[in-house]
């Protein structure tokens, strides 16, 4: 992204204050026809690849854990053998269409964009051959716009016809898979930093004023208005004050901070230059996650790259405001998204502490500090840019704009999926993710991680907003959406994440510590069957005090999962109990394996492959027993028997 | 100067000071465990907690007073709060009293355990005889390490032996560090039962309560001195 000609004089030291703008439509400083055309070509270069051709694969964790890597090497093994530059191959981040990965997305002029999924290493060369060299896109999940040139066309759905892409609304994610997450230069020809350079050309007050009336409310999970937070730290009088992107993604089945952070980091550093614009701060903290190294090693790229370019240190685009950006690793504790334990854990011990006072009072080193989600952060870049009008339009009276969700578990399509906020949970799950699979039935939604709760199915339809699943018992949370399909049992579901509360809690405040564990001693009592109904009471009794008298979020939440399947599945609680049965079939304590004598066709497969030497041959039928005193419910048997003779009785 | 309502009372308390200074001020105290003036003031007890005039629990000792502030010390749903914190601490702590060296009065859990109604301490908490002193020691089959303490100890106090008669402590792990010390000091298993059988004879529970001292007897016996 070098100058046009000798008349630019965009540096670090000299920074014009329209280098954004002239990226796209420039020049704007001299009228010269080469120059423009450079730029436009550049730009068209970008976005449609060499002569119109264009490889695109993704590259986020996600992608590379299911062979992204592997189908990479294999496409640029063959591209030039098909003729196509080699600098059409173009590496992305993730859509969050993550049942399709890896997936691979080809484009050739004249020919309509294909979207190919779970492609293999071995099938690259063909894919490529098919696409390019006979124009057929049959074989392709789903394609862009019909052009009628490509053979097949017919069969293919187009992207805008499959629900899942059609009801979405792509607000924040709009780049994700679209642009390489490691080049500021693809970012801001998408018209990245747009924001920013709107933001600086406003009085942080005004700034503030625009992020109200967006009615923006922070995406972590308490839904905090965000404005608020920014004008009551704005307020203080302090020379030092400090803005900080919480990207410490902790909750099982939440990834869209990662997805984000790892697809367009540019979005979110953008947002966070914005922030601390708006409050005045000198100084932005990105705190990572230790456990996800390649958001980190993203967004450290992307803070290098914007520094190179002006975007970020000494006046930054020459209106004489300084910011600096450090991105700090978490050491993965799950408290640590807690935000008065973030900044402990960057001042050196994650533990939270009492509030009040809040951190935009009394934060990092005893400043002012603003803690903010990634989420909320791209979600402000994206409004600064676009007007608030653009966000507000979606979402319901009291919540606006859209919100990512995770939707993982037992449904067909898992990924990551924005909508609006009031989309009903019906709509995400089934429409959107597909469902149960087959011949399943959907029993409950977990929403909001270890802190949420259990929505039971004949409440799919309360919209997601923070009101209605409060009501619901369950609470927005970053936005992990666990859908459990009859063979979960909530009473273990409970006690998992109960589990991970023990493990995680800090251990600070008596409630969380000892609590948890009495909650967690009291669910494993019940799941082998030595529960009372008098558990039940300990359990209600216990989950209030956790609740009420816990010293931060994480234990105030802790028994939520808890108290949310007690509410709505107290009949599983009572089968546990009073029966001794589960009946989803998943407490193995309470489990039998029998054999069907009159399938049994006396092969002794299960026999040698039992860890316990549980199974013997009756002499008399020739058939094969289990002996119940022995067998440890380890369910090979059922694995492995050639003629499904084994049964799982509850 | 803000004004705070403790329980209906108005008292004016400087700026920037904790409930906790206008709770004693209004002369109304709630336990404290963890708090230590200026050293230590985390909040991680919960001991302190009092109810705010929008039914959050918060702890009085790290909330800052502000003007209006109305705050309530004995609630149902903070006593309920205070009795279950009592209940973990002790669903967690080593109960030893016999051996623990601030027996003899000094010891701000009892206080708390009787305040609400929690059972598991034994007599031996408060009892003033330690050391050489001690019945149990002696050899003496004194019931202070498994009956339930809050009494004010009046028979320790005059050298004779407690004889249980305010009931047995049910807690299986207090039982067994209790056997074991019944066992360290030669007292036998017969002679307990012999004193508890007078008081405890015609409690519900008092069968269980044999068949677990007598396994903790056991255990105590095979598992040697301790």
């Amino acid at each position: 992204m070098g100058r046009c000609c000798g008349k630019c004089w965009h540096s670090l030291e000299y920074p014009c204050r329209n280098y954004v703008r002239c990226r796209t439509e420039g020049p704007l400083c001299h009228d010269d026809q080469r120059c423009r055309t450079l730029r436009s070509e550049r730009i068209r270069y970008i976005k449609e690849g060499p002569n119109g051709y264009r490889i695109k694969v993704p590259l986020a964790s996600c992608s590379i854990a299911a062979g992204a890597k592997e189908v990479l090497n294999a496409v640029k093994e063959v591209v030039e053998s098909l003729g196509i530059p080699s600098d059409a191959v173009k590496t992305v981040g993730c859509t969050g269409l993550c049942y399709l990965d890896p997936w691979l997305e080809l484009k050739a002029p004249g020919m309509p964009v294909a979207l190919y999924g779970n492609v293999k290493p071995a099938e690259v060369e063909g894919i490529l051959k098919k696409y390019f060299l006979e124009n057929d896109v049959s074989g392709a999940y789903a394609i862009g716009e019909r052009t009628g040139k490509a053979k097949g066309e017919g069969d293919v759905p187009t992207l805008s016809e499959l629900d899942v892409w059609r009801l979405q609304v792509r607000y924040v994610s709009r780049n994700c898979g679209v642009v390489n997450p490691e080049s500021i230069e693809d970012y801001i020809a998408y018209g990245g930093y747009r924001g920013l350079d709107r933001a600086l050309r406003m009085s942080p007050e005004e700034v503030i004023e625009e992020v109200k009336k967006s009615g923006l409310r922070g995406r972590g999970g308490a839904g905090f208005p965000t404005w608020l937070k920014w004008r009551i730290c704005r307020n203080q009088p302090s020379k030092e004050k400090y803005v900080i992107v919480n990207a410490d993604e902790g909750d099982p089945g939440a990834f869209m901070n990662r997805l984000l952070a790892e697809s367009d980091p540019h979005r979110v550093l953008e947002g966070l230059i914005i922030a601390g614009y708006a409050v005045g701060a000198t100084k932005g903290f990105i705190f990572v996650r230790a456990e996800k190294p390649l958001m980190a090693e993203r967004l450290q790229k992307a803070v290098e790259e914007a520094r190179k370019h002006g975007i970020l240190g000494k006046n930054i685009l020459g209106r004489g405001f300084d910011f600096d950006v450090e991105v700090i690793l978490s050491a993965g504790a799950f408290v640590c998204g807690e935000e008065t334990a973030l900044i402990a854990a960057i001042e050196g011990r994650a533990t939270p502490r009492q509030r009040p006072p809040y951190p935009a009072v009394v934060g990092l080193w005893g400043k002012p500090t603003v803690i903010n989600n990634v989420e909320t952060l791209a979600h402000v870049a994206t409004l600064m840019a676009e007007g608030w009008e653009s966000f507000a339009a979606y979402g319901t009276e009291r919540s606006k704009g859209t919100k990512m969700f995770c939707v993982t578990g037992a449904v067909k399509r898992t990924g990551a999926y924005e909508v609006p906020i009031g989309t009903t949970l019906r709509t995400l799950v089934e429409r959107i993710a597909g469902g149960v699979k087959e011949g399943r039935k959907l029993k409950a939604v977990q929403i909001g991680g270890p802190s949420g709760g259990c929505v039971p199915a004949h409440l799919l339809d309360t919209p997601i907003d923070y009101e209605s699943l409060r009501d619901a018992g369950a609470i927005m949370g970053s936005g992990g959406i666990v859908v459990m399909d009859d063979t979960a049992c909530m009473v273990d579901v409970a006690r998992y994440f109960t589990s991970f509360i023990v493990a995680e809690s800090c251990g600070k405040c008596f409630p969380c510590r000892i609590g948890t564990k009495i909650l967690y001693d009291t669910l494993t009592r019940i799941t082998e069957g030595e529960g009372t109904l008098e558990d039940l009471e300990i359990l209600e009794g216990v989950g209030r005090v956790v609740r009420d008298a816990s010293l931060c979020a994480l234990g105030g939440t802790a028994p939520n999962p808890v108290l949310s399947t007690l509410r709505h599945f107290r009949d599983e609680y009572l089968a546990h109990i009073i029966d001794k049965k589960c009946p989803a079939g998943v407490c193995t304590k309470l489990l039998k394996y029998r054999i069907n004598p009159d399938k049994c066709v006396g092969c002794g497969t299960c026999a040698k492959h039992c860890p316990a030497g549980a199974i013997s041959r009756d002499e008399k039928s020739g058939k094969y027993v289990i002996d119940q005193e022995k067998c440890v419910k380890c369910g090979t048997c059922v694995t492995i028997c050639p003629v499904n003779a084994v049964m799982k009785e509850v | 100067m803000v004004r705070v309502i403790v329980n209906g009372k108005e008292v004016h308390v400087p700026e920037g000071e904790t409930i906790l200074t206008a709770l004693k001020k209004a002369g109304d105290a709630v336990p404290t465990l963890c708090f230590f003036g200026h050293m230590y003031r985390e909040a991680s007890c919960r001991m302190c907690l009092v109810e705010l005039s929008n039914g959050k629990l918060v702890p009085a000792c790290a909330y800052p007073v502000s003007d209006g502030l109305e705050v309530r010390t004995d609630t149902p749903r903070v006593r309920e709060a205070r009795r279950t914190v009592v209940e973990f601490i002790l669903s967690i702590h080593r109960i030893r009293c016999w051996s623990c060296p601030r027996k003899g009065g000094n010891c701000e859990l009892l206080k708390l355990a009787t305040a609400y109604w929690v059972e598991g301490i034994p007599v031996c908490s408060s009892c003033p005889l330690y050391g050489k002193d001690c019945l149990v020691v002696k050899g003496e089959p004194c019931l202070g390490p498994i009956t339930l303490a809050g009494c004010g100890d009046p028979c320790p106090s005059n050298g004779s032996p407690c004889i249980g008669c305010r009931g047995p402590v049910t807690r299986r792990d207090v039982l067994e560090a209790a056997a074991q010390f019944y066992v360290s000091n030669g007292v036998e298993l017969k002679d307990v039962l012999e004193v508890a059988s007078m008081f405890w004879e015609g409690l519900p529970n008092y069968d269980a309560l044999k068949v677990s001292l007598e396994e903790a007897f056991k255990k105590a016996l095979g598992g040697g001195t301790g």
